[in-house]
């Protein structure tokens, strides 16, 4: 509960009202709710797909497979459906991002995992991916500069300045917020000389200022290529260096913007090891796009060669109707089996699921790793 | 007025539907939920070319306007553009293009997708 002093404090900087010292009416009838049925319990179905026994996933007869005759959308599977998110923890986070004007990507990308994710897991450590809005809080703050075919980011030629208050005032809200593992992320900004990266360091820095313990994950942009914005990052103080290669290399030019590039993105990565090799390094891929198996091999190993450290595979949802639509929903066992690829292929670590997704439960995968090479290395 | 535009795919796949005059051809797309993937992925606001369209030489003169500045850039960015290339948000319907015919660029899953 120490957090919400903390936020006092800054939202009396900021003028933001916020009442803390006695609750009223409404406060008390806001709890109430919250801890109160969920939507769920009143859906006329006392037991939701959910508890399905992931062993009858095998059963599944569904189609998972686009062919030339499929006019619509697939069918969800049953391992992809998650529950509509709700909770405490939920909506105290959305509530005090919304007062701090911050975005994040879980929000403004629709993950699925939002509800597990920001609800804590069953440690109670809640895994959050802010974005880090390198624009003005005048408007939604949360516009990119590229037009890629799977996000539904919202895209502008120019979206407003950064605000240079920004990597104070998010410094301070996550360093409140009792997190172990924070990443951070951004849009891309093709329209600023160092495509936000100075902007992106700063916040870094000063969340180690005030929390110096805390793991950072910045899970960056391609800066187009520009070495020396990938150096700023790297010099930033951070802990793990993400940049996702999204997809495989014949599919790039169509899932990803023109601007980005499956060999650029690569070079960014192994730029990172040669200006510090101790640097965690990590990249994610998108499943189920209409890629091959030896074309995912591939991309595997050319990340390894880049020095990539972990991976991290998910399938590929469809987020608005405007968006790609799913070529294959990748079944469980095949996403295990990659799991088993990348193991051999001797990654730090990989995460390999449907609703897997970049930063899903970072924290706790790296922190694991970071045991399990303990253990091997005294072993 | 409504005005009718098919969309030809790769393919040889036609999808018509229409569109009131005012509207661009990326609302036809997206009002009426044509089956064209990943089209008008930054919503219009000239910053991809995923609604590029190919027009005939005739169609391409005979539009009002040609591609400046902004749309030139990102139908560069293309590649797979040719010189009768516009983009879809760009092309503003009139009672004159009742009837337009454009054609979709191949995408790599008109070959996957078997």
């Amino acid at each position: 509960m120490s957090g919400f002093k903390h936020l006092c404090s800054i939202s009396s900087v900021n003028k933001i009202p916020y009442r803390l010292s006695h609750k009223s009416h409404l406060e008390a009838l806001k709890e109430r709710i919250i801890s109160g049925p969920s939507l769920q319990d009143f859906i006329n179905n006392p037991k939701p797909v959910l508890e399905d026994d992931p062993a009858a996933w095998k059963d599944y007869d569904g189609r998972l497979k686009r062919t030339k005759e499929e006019k619509s959308r697939l069918r969800l599977p049953p391992w992809l459906k998650t529950s509509i998110p709700a909770g405490k923890k939920f909506s105290e986070l959305k509530d005090q991002l919304r007062k701090l004007n911050l975005h994040t990507v879980c929000e403004e990308a629709r993950c699925p995992n939002i509800g597990e994710c920001w609800g804590g897991g069953e440690h109670g450590t809640a895994t959050a991916t802010i974005m880090v809005v390198t624009l003005t809080v005048l408007l939604l703050g949360d516009t990119c500069t590229r037009g890629c075919r799977f996000c539904s980011v919202k895209t502008s030629r120019t979206p407003p300045p950064p605000d240079p208050n920004e990597p104070v005032n998010t410094a301070t809200a996550i360093a409140s917020w009792g997190l172990d593992y924070i990443v951070l992320t951004s849009v891309d900004r093709d329209d600023l000389p160092d495509g936000g990266s100075n902007h992106f360091a700063e916040t870094v820095r000063e969340l180690k200022k005030r929390k110096s313990e805390i793991l950072v994950e910045c899970l960056v942009p391609d800066f187009r290529g520009d070495l020396d914005a990938v150096k700023t990052i790297v010099d930033s103080g951070l802990d793990v260096y993400a940049h996702n290669i999204e997809t495989v290399e014949a599919l790039t030019p169509f899932v990803r913007d023109r601007r980005a590039k499956y060999r650029q993105s690569l070079a960014t990565l192994e730029a990172v090891k040669k200006f510090n090799p101790d640097m965690i390094t990590k990249s994610s891929i998108m499943l189920g796009l209409g890629e091959t198996d030896e074309e995912v091999r591939q991309t595997l190993v050319d990340l390894k060669s880049a020095g990539v450290d972990c991976v991290t595979l998910g399938q590929y949802m469809q987020p608005t109707k405007r968006h790609l639509l799913v070529v294959e929903y990748v079944t469980p066992e095949k996403y295990q089996y990659w799991e088993k690829v990348g193991n051999d292929m001797k990654f730090l670590y990989v995460a390999s699921g449907p609703l897997v997704r970049s930063s899903y439960k970072a924290g706790e995968f790296f922190i694991a790793s970071i045991l399990k090479n303990r253990k091997s290395s005294t072993a | 007025r409504r005005v009718e535009i098919t969309f030809v795919k790769h393919d040889g796949t036609r999808l018509k539907a229409k569109g009131k005059v005012g509207e661009s051809l990326l609302d036809v797309v997206v009002n009426n939920g044509l089956a064209l993937e990943g089209y008008g992925a930054c919503e219009g606001t000239l910053t991809c070319s995923t609604c590029q369209v190919i027009l005939t030489q005739e169609d391409y003169d005979r539009l009002p306007d040609s591609p400046e500045g902004e749309e030139s850039d990102m139908l560069e960015l293309a590649r797979d553009s040719t010189p009768t290339s516009r983009l879809g948000c760009q092309i503003v319907l009139s009672e004159d293009l009742d009837g337009l015919e454009v054609n979709v660029p191949e995408s790599p899953n008109d070959i996957r997708i078997q």
